[in-house]
């Protein structure tokens, strides 16, 4: 994968390029300001981003601008923003277009290089990828609780991580449940919320994100 | 008819009021005629010191007279005792001098309090003044000893109409003046300073505290760590992955305290977007339905986009927590040069500021900033408290 890395601080900013290049990718570019990372989004086109939210010059919400406006003039450019804190506000401007291509994690979620790298892989491909933070919080409130009490703790459990963006197989090897037995949970708690079920995993995830969001 | 008979008594109640010196005065003066050569010395003593003592009461009277009749609430400004305290030795000081009996340093510091006070002379000069309303009634009466039918008409007719000179008299001649409203102010301005000391002491104290037992010690135990899996990595690798492992779980443990502490401090979403989106933010996280709607012209200052995030979020926790609250309204507006933040919930009500609770709290942190809050809350609910802080428009 060609990969840029937007990050202000030089620390931080090394060790992602040593930790993408240890797993034999290659970062094209790097940026440290919110104006640099939207330039480089948008000439090197790259297959995915690792933009931090809080940037020079203003030091606010650069990056995530950037990452933003990059989206829309070039929908669905595959971002991951990292960040410090995360807030359901921001989680839901990276949504809203419902073009897929995004992922949003917390900075720590780099210490599991393993699933940090995949779900990089994950949103390169068109997929999305939450930090199970996000999800967390949007579980914990919203109008939709109601319904959520309906299901049961294993349901509860799926529908978790396929919000944070998880094919069922993935989510059956976190489990440790064979693919059949996800497939059954996703069709009861699919029925429970009265979402509709789709074939296509992504479209799934921006469904039950959709969901959540409500 | 019935306008004039109100007239007519409330003409009355302000020659009772304003008449009252003057006729000390008038009776000092004819005693001392009467008695003539230095005996006048006596009454006129008597004048002065009645004066002085009386003065207090008539501006009372007269500021509730026109509250009464107009409405228009003038403050009195009077300066306020401090309070009375007993020494080590069991004498009581009063801030001036030290006496055997609280009774007596309280009777003491009440003359000097008053004596000292501006708001003592400018009614004492009320006095003096007060009689104008009644001036045309009394010259209409002066004019019947020469021309009895014009001056009783003109007394007659001039009466009802008097009490209505009071309000602009008392609004011009009783507020308190600059200097003392000055005074107030500097008075209001130390207490509050004093507040704002100690509550950021005890902050920073809190800061303090929080990393050092936690994120600093995480710290320490992760170098622990670190060194051990060095030592180990050749001999029994097996425990040193353990061991990094630990310490990466650790090193999670501590970003997510210091996460927390640092939203404790200040926000990261008010730093990145301002008030409205943090406020919208917390709003996304609360188990409350909670709909916000804001109209911000401008970007407020730090200092207050601070307390006023923190003052609604302590709302809320309150909604929450104490009104068994499951929706809230959120609005922030700005009105003219002050910006209003009104909070709603459908709890069940019963919240009151109580002095030294969470509330009393809010407002003093509001008033640093000259800001109010106003709490609504009916037992039953619901609960509308509405935070106001004036700010410069840029």
């Amino acid at each position: 994968m060609r990969i840029l890395v937007a990050e202000d601080l030089y620390l931080l900013r090394d060790g992602l390029v040593r930790l993408i290049e240890a797993y034999g990718h290659q970062v094209v570019a790097t940026a440290t300001t919110g104006p640099e990372t939207l330039d480089a989004l948008l000439k090197w086109r790259p297959d995915v981003s690792i933009v931090d939210v809080r940037m020079p010059p203003t030091q606010s919400d650069e990056g995530l601008r950037a990452a933003l406006e990059a989206r829309r003039r070039a929908p669905g450019l595959p971002v991951l923003i990292l960040s410090q804190h995360v807030e359901q506000l921001y989680a839901r401007e990276l949504l809203a277009d419902g073009a897929g291509g995004v992922g949003y994690f917390l900075k720590e979620s780099v210490f599991d290089a393993d699933q940090f790298i995949e779900a990089l892989e994950r949103v390169a491909g068109g997929g999305t990828a939450m930090d199970p933070a996000v999800i967390g919080k949007l579980l914990a409130s919203g109008s939709s609780n109601r319904k959520l009490d309906r299901l049961t703790e294993r349901e509860h459990d799926v529908l978790s991580l396929m919000a944070e963006g998880l094919s069922n197989q993935a989510i059956g090897q976190r489990l440790f449940l064979s693919d059949s037995a996800i497939s059954k949970y996703t069709t009861s708690l699919f029925g429970k919320l009265d979402i509709t079920d789709d074939d296509n995993n992504n479209r799934r995830v921006l469904a039950v994100l959709r969901y959540l969001n409500k | 008819m019935r306008q004039v008979t109100v007239g007519f008594v409330r003409f009355g109640a302000v020659f009772g009021v304003s008449m009252l010196v003057p006729i000390v005065w008038a009776a000092a003066v004819a005693l001392g005629v009467w008695w003539g050569g230095w005996a006048w010395i006596a009454p006129v003593f008597w004048a002065c010191f009645g004066t002085l003592a009386l003065s207090r009461p008539v501006c009372r009277m007269f500021r509730a007279l026109v509250a009464r009749w107009t409405g228009t609430v003038i403050p009195a400004g009077y300066r306020q005792a401090a309070p009375v305290a007993q020494m080590s030795t069991g004498y009581w000081w009063n801030g001036f001098s030290y006496s055997r009996t609280s009774e007596r340093a309280r009777e003491e510091q009440r003359w000097r309090t008053r004596w000292s006070d501006p708001a003592t002379w400018r009614d004492v000069r009320f006095t003096a003044i007060a009689p104008v309303t009644v001036i045309v009634p009394l010259l209409g009466l002066t004019l019947a000893l020469v021309q009895r039918p014009l001056g009783i008409i003109v007394a007659i007719a001039s009466a009802p109409f008097a009490w209505r000179l009071a309000e602009p008299l008392a609004v011009r001649f009783l507020r308190p003046s600059p200097a003392m409203a000055l005074a107030d102010r500097v008075e209001e301005l130390t207490a509050q300073r004093a507040d704002t000391t100690v509550a950021q002491a005890a902050e920073i104290r809190r800061i303090e505290r929080d990393l050092h037992d936690g994120a600093q010690a995480r710290l320490v135990s992760l170098g622990l760590s670190l060194a051990t899996a060095e030592k180990l990595m050749a001999t029994n690798p097996d425990q040193a992955k353990a061991l990094l492992r630990e310490a990466r779980v650790g090193a999670a443990a501590s970003l997510s305290e210091l996460r927390e502490l640092v939203r404790g401090i200040s926000p990261p979403v008010l730093n990145e977007r301002g008030l409205v989106d943090a406020v919208r933010a917390s709003a996304l996280d609360s188990p409350l339905d909670t709909n916000v709607t804001a109209d911000l012209r401008q970007k407020l200052d730090p200092p207050i986009e601070s307390a006023l995030y923190f003052g609604i979020a302590e709302l809320m926790t309150n909604a929450v927590k104490h009104a068994h609250a499951t929706r809230a309204q959120i609005s922030i507006v700005q009105r003219n040069t002050d910006i209003v933040v009104e909070v709603e919930d459908n709890g069940r009500g019963g919240a009151s500021v109580r002095a030294g609770g969470g509330l009393d709290g809010l407002r003093r942190r509001l008033a640093v900033f000259d800001g109010t809050l106003e709490i609504t809350s009916p037992a039953g609910g619901p609960t509308r408290a509405r935070m106001l802080v004036p700010c410069e428009s840029s």
